[in-house]
């Protein structure tokens, strides 16, 4: 077991690594009641299509890796796992995204029954077609109420313009039709092929023991054989966005503007992490709560509401920022003005950089939080960071100055969500 | 965690000592019983006073400042808390061992920058800054359907009973903006400062010697006041027939929202027995509804039950297909005539009280948590967490099934998903 500080924030985790590639994460604290566990493997909604051990070509149904998680909670027993955890007041759940899918629990009491339970039911399909066709009306009704959220449609269509081939532009949960052609052959076909152990990781954090962890993992899981990856299917993405602007109408009064700069990275010469922290830095210090765009623009009434994110996907970093605004137009102009005639101050470069790390500590005393970074890490960079205050520390001015000019602002779109006009 | 309560005669001063976070929480509360016209004003008031004050003099300045505190966070919030509404400005700072001597105290200063020392000119506040709050406010009513769930609860609550404060929307009413000025804005602050009663609340790792000096000279009330009104709303007599109301909505999906009041509780009810009933009708993934109403019959992705003690009421929600409405409502009132019945095994009572135990031990995780539970162990008297854990283990069945025949079916509320295929 490997012991990894992380450092300027006093705490160690731990890295096992089974023989059959299953990979343990272990953060364990002293001071908490509580622990969270989460068994996640890297298949989401992004494989479309995969080549088997077997050379078999498979063509899926978009939406299974979100209905094969919903499936995960049938146990041919007939046991409810969400019955099971609630029995020690245990919380449980799961989610999909784009490059994984995760199952987690997380409460006081009972962690090791806990932790084997979690790996059981993980472990243990059961698909028959009426079980898997009573779930077709639940994922409809839960297909529907993220169409009536604006936000989440208007990200969606921006996705659309942003991307040209990449399923990042396909919602996680698929369409009903999509959905209806689910059957339990598929999703066995998905389990055997990319729920196996060295597709996978479990995290823990908290209050638990870490060799007992290890050793119950290892009981339930070290049988299991290192299988070859199945072959997804490469999607030759081009570098350029696919529409730059387009309008949409939605069920809303104010209007809203969704921007997104797509940036392909196989010529910037840095790191991940540093790349991530740096193309970070640009879009807080235009557009974050202390820059002059924000006073500008909520003094002139025209932005109400603002959130941002970066999307980190191989070969690409792509940027959205969603807005509601009463006046798009101005708004877009703005935005374009700012990235256009970017510059960057060696004052508010460093003030950033402080914010950073004093939320890099404030964070660790939040178990969710933590999870949730930690689990970002692990997926982005293949592993838990574990010396992010030093790279925020040493990041230069310079560098982010050379990385700026390699990076065409043009590539970028809009979309603007108006009202109905009925 | 220790627990010291000062009495400073102005404000109650509440003193949580703990070596769980980093960070010093300080969450300042303002109670004021409910008024419908008291909403908007409140909601515009903290609006400005996050925007200026009398040394920084633009919400950007005021963000590199707190920035400068080492990512100090400020936030305020208006919440109606049964018949009162509750004005919390929250501050959140590394303790010094984090960053630099003296962050902490600065970081207090700056909390009563924001509370003592408005932007204020002439004993009013800035013209443009209240515009803007008001544009704010304008906007965010606009949106209010955008979030269906949360309109569906609103609407529900209108035609349960539109003159209880249940209804009031704590975003404010577009008819009260124009009645406020900077003027009467100002006279709102002051009324807040001088007549409001107060609370405050520490929560981290620090010397009560040193924060009780830090907090008398950062955070000065002239009166003493007490709350003198009830913190329970009144029982409501339910309908003798069940209401349905309905409203469309251009959406895919229907939201359906159900009000059932609950009639004279008494004490022990309210916080026990009504608790694990909800866990079992509908509070968990585990629960009666879920099993029902989503796992066998499909019908749904969410459906919950809550409850709201001080409103005497459970609400009930899911989000379903309109043409499943019927067949919906059909199965929630079966399955709470179930619970009348005592209809639910024992299992299902372990497991409720299991549910709470966890929420119970989890609140010394979380600072919100902590401060909410020391603030109703004081005004409402609630006892204490070993106590309660002690008394719900000995709940019993004949206590659930009495408390659950006290609920009536009163409202039930359909916004109803109709969609306009212009798009």
């Amino acid at each position: 077991m490997k012991k990894i500080n992380l450092n300027g924030l006093d705490m160690d985790y731990y890295l096992e690594t089974l023989n059959n590639g299953l990979e343990i994460y272990m953060l364990p604290y002293t001071n908490k009641k509580n622990y969270f566990i989460s068994f996640a493997t890297r298949f989401g909604s992004e494989v479309v299509e995969f080549t088997d051990e077997k050379e078999k070509t498979h063509k899926l149904p978009l939406g299974i890796a979100h209905f094969l998680e919903h499936k995960m909670f049938e146990q041919e027993s007939g046991e409810d796992p969400f019955t099971f955890f609630s029995k020690s007041g245990t919380g449980c759940n799961a989610s999909t995204s784009f490059d994984n899918t995760q199952y987690i629990c997380y409460g006081t009491k009972k962690f090791e029954e806990n932790l084997e339970y979690l790996i059981n039911f993980v472990n243990d399909p059961y698909y028959t077609d009426s079980n898997v066709k009573k779930e077709k009306g639940i994922i409809a009704e839960e297909i529907k109420m993220y169409e009536d959220m604006p936000d989440i449609k208007l990200e969606m269509e921006l996705r659309k313009n942003i991307y040209q081939n990449h399923p990042r532009k396909i919602d996680i949960a698929g369409t009903i039709e999509e959905i209806n052609k689910i059957t339990k052959e598929d999703l066995y076909t998905c389990y055997s092929n990319f729920y196996i152990p060295n597709n996978m990781f479990i995290l823990i954090v908290g209050n638990f023991n870490k060799d007992r962890a290890v050793e119950i993992i290892k009981k339930k899981l070290e049988y299991k054989k290192k299988q070859s990856l199945p072959q997804t299917k490469n999607v030759e993405e081009p570098d350029k966005i696919t529409k730059s602007k387009s309008k949409i109408t939605s069920n809303i009064e104010v209007p809203k503007l969704a921007y997104g700069l797509k940036i392909p990275t196989k010529n910037l010469k840095l790191d991940k992490l540093e790349l991530d922290l740096y193309l970070n830095i640009v879009t807080t210090i235009l557009f974050g709560a202390s820059s002059e765009f924000r006073e500008r623009t909520r003094n002139e009434k025209i932005l109400s509401g603002i959130q941002m994110e970066w999307e980190v996907l191989e070969g690409f970093r792509v940027f959205y920022l969603i807005a509601t605004t009463k006046e798009p137009d101005r708004l877009e102009e703005e935005i374009k003005d700012e990235i256009n005639n970017l510059s960057i101050t060696e004052d508010a470069f460093n003030r950033i950089k402080k914010v950073w790390i004093a939320n890099e500590i404030r964070m660790i005393d939040n178990i969710d939080a933590t999870v949730s970074n930690l689990y970002d890490d692990i997926l982005k960079y293949e592993s838990i960071v574990s010396d992010r205050i030093d790279k925020i520390r040493s990041m230069k001015l310079k560098t982010l100055e050379e990385l700026i000019k390699k990076i065409d602002f043009k590539n970028t779109s809009v979309v603007q969500m108006l009202p109905k006009t009925n | 965690m220790k627990y010291t309560k000062k009495d400073l005669g102005s404000f109650g001063l509440h003193l949580i000592n703990t070596d769980k976070f980093k960070t010093i929480t300080v969450k300042v509360i303002f109670h004021t019983p409910i008024k419908k016209e008291k909403i908007t004003k409140r909601s515009l008031l903290t609006d400005v006073l996050l925007q200026s004050t009398e040394k920084y003099n633009s919400k950007r300045n005021l963000t590199i400042k707190a920035e400068d505190l080492y990512s100090a966070e400020i936030a305020t919030s208006n919440q109606r808390i049964g018949n009162y509404i509750f004005t919390s400005f929250i501050l959140q700072t590394l303790s010094d061992v984090h960053t630099e001597k003296g962050n902490v105290e600065k970081s207090l200063e700056f909390l009563s920058e924001i509370i003592f020392h408005p932007d204020i000119e002439n004993n009013s506040f800035q013209k443009d800054k209240l515009d803007l709050a008001k544009y704010n406010t304008v906007v965010a009513l606009s949106s209010i359907k955008e979030d269906a769930t949360h309109y569906s609860l609103i609407r529900m609550s209108e035609a349960y009973d539109k003159e209880s404060p249940i209804s009031y929307r704590m975003t404010g009413y577009l008819e009260d903006l124009e009645k406020i000025d900077e003027k009467n804005l100002y006279q709102t602050y002051q009324d807040m400062i001088e007549n409001d009663y107060v609370d405050i609340f520490v929560v981290g790792n620090y010397d009560n010697k040193e924060m009780l000096s830090l907090i008398k000279k950062y955070f000065k009330f002239k009166k003493i006041k007490k709350t003198k009104e009830s913190y329970y709303l009144n029982n409501k007599k339910p309908r003798k027939r069940r209401l349905f109301a309905k409203e469309t909505i251009d959406n895919t999906q229907s939201k359906l929202a159900i009000a059932c009041p609950i009639s004279k509780m008494t004490e022990y009810e309210r916080n026990y027995s009504i608790v694990l009933a909800n866990l079992i009708l509908g509070g968990t993934s585990d629960s009666k509804l879920f099993k029902d109403v989503r796992e066998k019959n499909s019908l749904c992705y969410t459906v919950h039950s809550l409850i709201n003690k001080l409103d005497n009421l459970l609400v009930i929600t899911a989000g379903i297909d309109k043409n499943n409405f019927n067949k919906t409502v059909e199965l929630i009132t079966n399955n709470l005539n179930e619970m009348k019945k005592g209809h639910f095994t024992k299992e299902d009572m372990d497991i409720a009280k299991e549910v709470y135990h966890t929420a119970l031990e989890e609140i010394e995780e979380n600072e919100n948590a902590i401060i909410s539970e020391i603030l109703f162990e004081e005004i409402l008297g609630i006892e204490s967490i070993p106590q309660r854990l002690e008394k719900m283990n000995k709940v019993k069945k004949q206590d659930i099934t009495k408390v659950c025949k006290k609920i009536t079916m009163d409202t039930v509320f359909l916004l109803e998903g109709v969609k306009n295929e212009e798009d």
